[in-house]
């Protein structure tokens, strides 16, 4: 494709803009319907406990009751690599929050009167509500079975509490580490969770028809969805469809399947239309949350600034059940493990069962705790060898031919020529001096997050009015990649303008498997099979335009809506005309085309228990920002941030950023406002927004960006995912420039005005995990023990 | 009990618990779904409604306080299709993402901006916002486009 | 949940009939309704009727007279925040009305409201109003009284049942004033701690009489007569203000909350201090 074909679709503005705007658009949560049951949830109040009695039979009988199911509706487990998880408990409960049965009614509030006529008698068992707890010695078994449970997916070592664990040995670390002109520096960091709080909760309304389900639902992933709700349901996946409407936010909360097995049930039993939408209460207390994490950190750098060697274990607390957690024990290599060229590393990473709400998917998943992690240790590194941060980052920042932590090599110099651009960047707009007796810090962070590949199917339809059709599996849930990269795509391809191309809201029964909208995949992994199908109806017009215009089909030109021989404007004829024509003489016109990951080589036998062993296309992100601490109250204030963003090509720049805007503000959530953590009765203690509180008007800036183009990417005209990453190393940034304010460690987040005070007053209490042992060895779980 | 409100224009009566939410009324009773009930205590804004021209949280307003008081939702700061300059600016300045925030944030934006109660500068804007929470954008083209109208608005 | 029986909302025109009704039905006053509201997020029942005060006029009036200012139990935090706009003395309660939570909360929720709730610890009006050494006026059957602000914190739980509050009355005493408040955010959400000062100034910049009341820190906003008596005489100076309340912390016992640990609360009283004295001199 031409620089004037990509020219002539860039920018391109977002449909769905004005109905957003007009109030018009409507998200699964408005969508009723006459004659629609409503449903509820009975949720576990304890955190464990054997359930000794459940009976629904009065439930049942209540007023404009219709249907009621239990454990005994939904037979299967369901999970990422191990199938842990049952849609009910069935005979324990093993968190708050744990749905135990579901009821539809005539209305909402006779579906919540009839869960008060549920009788359940729980018989409480002890409960581990943390991570140290849970690796303790002796500790209870949050799944005393788990050994019998289905894998779907081999290689991860497990036992006891621990879900799965993956673990990388790369190079001779004991050997770095007993060099004697090494320094070793050790650091150990702790985090909290974060709840997406997408504003519009999980919701979903279902249908049972003609022997099928018909699940409408706010997702990011209508196939798991599909897949997953067949195997609880224990139905073939053919029965279910999958629709989904606009989707009010996402962030990773919808990256799994939720209520919707639920609303099937009932929408079967009682063969009405079921709604089913969480409270916000219940959003609060069992979103799936970004897990909190332990990490300890050990590194044995050179006299050089050069990093010898380095071992960490990552604890990641997957809540009750593995979820996302078990595959994101593979992230840690590519991000604690990330950045820096290593000698020798070895790293575990662990998802730790625990009796809380499940954890999941939040943007940039694992990535973001652990770039903090390792961005703050590099800081203390530099300073025990006495460098200067900004010459070690430069020095050590991964480059072309390096090796990462799997071994993988990596291609091009990304990160250092973007730490340039940021000096630039911030040269333009220097740090402010502070008169208000605030102390002042800044600090620059370098991150590795990458696109999450994989499966993706298209298929477009050339229409004889010159318009095509865009169908995919692909979600929008805001970040505007479905209104703007896949039609900017298809448009360039086949000489259309943006507008021209119609894009199919996501139906399981129209296109074909997707794993999802998330990763920073869709213009990537469904951008790339679009193009695939636009370069075959391309094909086809050509073929069809050489027959009319008998030219050879090679000495044609298709752009700004016409097929013309080259070099001869007029001579030729309107897609539309072309396209009217082939349909005539041989069929609608149409290109299919499919798009999986490319399989990036890892270096043999270093890896275990990864379901990535290395990055088919990495994505690199430079922060930089100021920031003001006051030392009475602790409230830390950015004054200015800066983001050097990777994003190989920019097919929509005012698109990216204001991912980026997003991505940094949520992020400074992450850093400084945005705490939840599990109370002593196992409850997740911010059940509001109130208590739960995301940065608001008041607390942003503007974000100062420049995009990097031109590394190296397998995306489709070379684009990269660009609206995940930007949230990668705020937390990172805003840490690193607090330490500097304040010359205290800093090994928490969020840095809460308490936090940061009992910092400054040397009340702050280092984080201390006896759980993590001392020897690299002993944190591993022999396999099959 | 039988409620009586004029509702973007229009008079209706409908019969409601006197303690129903207004956005419950509005979304259920009317139609009126573009009011989001999102937090449910007044700290998100996505409910937003004009009573007698005054920003108003529906979720926290029991109907009955209403009564007979003149509603305005965001379905109804437009006659057909054509949208307001508040509108037209956050367009304009590609703010939409997921767009939940958005009908409760015009509806504060079209107050702010033609009502006289705030100064046209940043500061003040995103201090008149702190009511409404938006988890896609980081704001910060939000403000640009209330500016824009305010700076319109003085020409 | 919602309840079995929906609460009604009983809306009359006088005092006396909203009184009357509250003897009749159990019923409990409602205002602003953003307390109320949310009572199935605290997981509280509804009481079995309402008494709206929206209808009664006398009570969304603020009357200025030369020697005080009185203001109506439904007057809104915003209503409030305009009315006070031409009067510097009461600068801190304006500041107080204007700045609560949020702009749409702050023209729903009322003065009343914000008084009488015993369980919102957050208030800012409470020691905005205490001071300016406030007195309410209370309405029951047996007529209206005033009380002092200070003794109807310590026993409004006791006083309200069957009554009902109608107004607030403050003395206009020229003082300056100031209000400190510390949401963990920029704004929009309820201060962990509060300091509200009220001071007599003389020619030389100097402190003499001071009032100065803490809230959200403890369950109940209080004055911090140990400061008071500290200031008297010292310049108005922000900094040496945040040295002198740095000794004189003993007597706080900070509550504990999911948004901050008491003894948070406590610890930013110097700074919070401080902060509203420099605002003075500024004044």
């Amino acid at each position: 494709m031409s620089e004037t074909a990509e020219k002539a679709v860039q920018d391109f503005r977002r449909r769905d803009a004005r109905d957003k705007l007009l109030g018009r658009t409507r998200y699964t949560i408005d969508r009723g319907a006459a004659g629609m049951l409503h449903a509820a949830l009975l949720r576990s109040d304890v955190p464990s406990g054997r359930i000794a009695r459940l009976d629904v039979s009065a439930a049942a009988r209540m007023p404009g009751v219709r249907a009621v199911v239990t454990h005994e509706d939904a037979p299967g487990r369901a999970g990422l690599g191990i199938a842990d998880h049952p849609l009910f408990a069935t005979d324990v409960v093993r968190y708050c929050g744990e749905p135990i049965a579901a009821v539809a009614a005539e209305s909402e509030a006779e579906a919540r009167a009839a869960l008060a006529a549920i009788t359940v008698d729980i018989e409480p068992l002890p409960a581990v509500l943390d991570m140290g707890a849970s690796l303790a010695e002796d500790a209870p078994l949050v799944h005393p079975g788990w050994q019998g449970y289905e894998v779907l997916t081999q290689g991860g070592a497990r036992g006891g509490n621990v879900a799965w664990e993956a673990s990388v040995d790369r190079g001779d670390v004991d050997a770095a580490f007993a060099r004697s002109d090494v320094t070793v520096v050790e650091s150990s960091f702790r985090v909290g969770r974060q709840n997406h709080l997408s504003l519009e909760p999980r919701a979903v309304v279902a249908n049972y028809e003609d022997g099928r389900y018909h699940i409408e639902t706010s997702t990011q992933v209508p196939w798991t969805v599909r897949n997953t709700t067949a195997t609880l349901l224990g139905v073939p996946a053919s029965a279910i469809r999958v629709t989904v409407p606009p989707v009010g936010g996402g962030f990773g909360l919808k990256f799994d399947c939720a209520l919707e097995p639920f609303a099937a049930l009932l929408a079967r039993k009682s063969g009405r239309t079921v709604r089913l939408v969480n409270s916000r209460e219940e959003e609060m207390l069992t979103c799936l949350f970004r897990e909190n994490a332990e990490i300890r950190i050990r590194s044995a750098v050179a006299p050089d600034g050069s990093i010898a060697g380095r071992e960490a274990v990552v604890l990641m607390d997957c809540g009750a059940y593995g979820g996302e957690q078990v595959f994101l024990t593979t992230m840690t290599a590519h991000t604690l493990g990330g950045n820096y060229r290593l000698g020798a590393v070895r790293i575990v990473s662990r998802a730790v069962y625990t009796n809380t709400a499940p954890n999941g998917a939040f943007r940039a998943c694992n990535g973001v705790y652990n770039t903090f992690a390792l961005e703050r240790h590099t800081d203390e590194i530099a300073a025990a060898i006495g460098m200067a941060p900004e010459a070690f980052r430069f020095k050590n920042v991964i480059g072309d031919g390096d090796l990462g932590a799997t071994g993988q090599v990596f291609e091009g110099d990304v990160l250092a020529p973007m730490l340039e651009k940021m000096a630039a960047l911030r040269a333009k707009d220097p740090s402010p001096q502070l008169t208000d007796g605030r102390l002042s810090g800044r600090a620059t962070t370098v991150g590795t997050w990458f696109v999450f590949t994989g499966p993706s199917a298209a298929t477009v339809n050339m229409n004889a009015d010159g318009s095509a059709t865009l169908v995919t599996s692909g979600v929008e849930i805001g970040s505007g990649s479905m209104m703007q990269a896949l039609p900017q795509i298809v448009a360039a391809t086949l000489g259309l303008t943006p507008d021209k191309v119609v894009v199919r809201a996501a139906d399981t029964d129209a296109a074909g498997y997707d794993v999802g909208v998330g990763g920073g995949r869709t213009t990537v992994s469904l951008g790339a099979a679009s193009r695939t199908a636009a370069i075959e109806v391309r094909t086809k017009l050509l073929k069809v335009a050489s027959d009319m215009l008998e030219a050879a089909a090679e000495d044609l030109v298709i752009a700004d809506g016409r097929i013309e021989i080259a070099g001869a404007k007029g001579s030729g004829a309107t897609i539309a005309e072309v396209a009217s024509h082939g349909q005539m003489r041989f069929g609608p016109l149409s290109g299919t085309g499919s798009f999986a990951a490319a399989g990036t080589p890892a270096m043999a036998g270093c890896c275990a228990g990864h379901f990535i062993e290395a990055l088919d296309i990495p994505v690199f992100a430079v922060h930089d920002c100021d920031v003001a601490v006051d030392p009475l109250t602790g409230h830390v204030e950015v004054l200015a941030y800066r983001v050097v963003q990777d994003v190989g090509r920019a097919l929509n720049p005012s698109a990216i950023f204001g991912q980026i805007q997003g991505g940094v503000v949520q992020g400074l959530g992450y850093a400084l406002h945005e705490e939840a953590d599990v109370g002593p009765d196992g409850h997740i203690r911010q059940k509001s927004f109130e208590t739960y509180r995301v940065p608001l008007a008041g607390d942003v800036v503007p974000v100062a960006i420049e995009l990097h183009e031109g590394a190296p990417s397998i995306g489709p005209l070379g684009t990269k995912g660009a609206g995940e990453v930007p949230i990668l190393n705020v937390g990172a940034t805003v840490a690193c420039a607090v330490a500097n304010a304040t010359g205290k460690t800093v090994s928490e987040l969020p840095l809460t005005p308490p936090r940061v005070l009992a910092l400054l007053i040397d009340e702050a209490q280092a984080p201390v995990f006896p759980h993590i042992r001392d020897r690299h060895a002993d944190n591993l779980t022999a396999p099959g023990r | 009990m039988t409620i009586r409100l004029t509702v973007n224009g229009e008079t209706r009566e409908f019969a409601a618990a006197p303690m129903t939410p207004l956005v419950d009324v509005l979304r259920d009773g009317l139609h009126l779904t573009g009011a989001k009930p999102v937090c449910r205590e007044g700290f998100c804004g996505a409910c937003m409604v004009l009573v007698d021209a005054v920003p108003t949280v529906a979720c926290l307003t029991p109907v009955a306080l209403v009564e007979g008081r003149d509603i305005e939702t965001v379905e109804g700061l437009t006659s057909g299709e054509s949208p307001t300059p508040v509108q037209a600016a956050l367009e304009e300045h590609d703010a939409v993402q997921c767009g939940m925030c958005f009908p409760g944030m015009v509806v504060a934006l079209t107050h702010l901006t033609t009502s006289g109660t705030c100064e046209p500068n940043r500061a003040a804007v995103k201090e008149a916002l702190v009511g409404n929470v938006c988890r896609c954008t980081g704001y910060e083209r939000i403000v640009d486009a209330a500016l824009a109208v305010m700076e319109a608005g003085h020409e | 949940m919602r309840p079995e029986t929906p609460p009604e909302i009983l809306l009359p025109a006088t005092l006396g009939e909203a009184l009357a009704s509250l003897g009749e039905r159990a019923a409990a006053p409602l205002a602003g309704g953003t307390w109320v509201m949310r009572a199935p997020l605290r997981r509280e029942p509804f009481a079995p009727a309402y008494v709206g005060l929206s209808r009664i006029p006398e009570l969304s009036l603020v009357e200025v007279t030369d020697d005080a200012i009185a203001i109506g139990a439904a007057v809104t935090h915003a209503d409030l925040a305009n009315a006070l706009a031409g009067f510097p003395e009461f600068a801190g309660l304006r500041l107080a009305a204007g700045s609560s939570a949020n702009p749409a909360v702050r023209s729903a929720a009322t003065v009343g409201g914000n008084l009488c709730t015993a369980d919102f610890a957050a208030a800012d009006l409470v020691p905005a109003l205490l001071c300016l050494d406030a007195t309410v006026e209370l309405a029951g059957p047996a007529g209206s009284r005033l009380i002092p602000l200070a003794d109807f914190l310590a026993q409004r739980t006791g006083l309200l049942p069957g009554h009902i509050l109608t107004k607030v009355v403050v003395a206009r005493t020229g003082q300056r004033t100031a209000h400190a408040r510390l949401p963990l955010r920029k704004a929009g959400d309820y201060p962990v701690a509060i300091v509200s000062v009220a001071m007599r100034v003389d020619a030389m910049e100097r402190i003499g009489a001071a009032r100065i009341a803490v809230g959200s820190v403890e369950a109940t906003a209080r004055r911090w007569t140990g400061l008071e008596d500290a200031l008297l005489g010292e310049p108005l100076d922000g900094a040496r203000t945040t040295g002198i309340a740095g000794s004189l912390l003993a007597s706080f016992n900070g509550r504990d909350g999911v948004e901050a640990p008491g003894w948070y609360r406590v610890r930013v009283l110097p700074a919070l201090a401080g902060r509203a004295v420099a605002s003075l001199v500024a004044a």
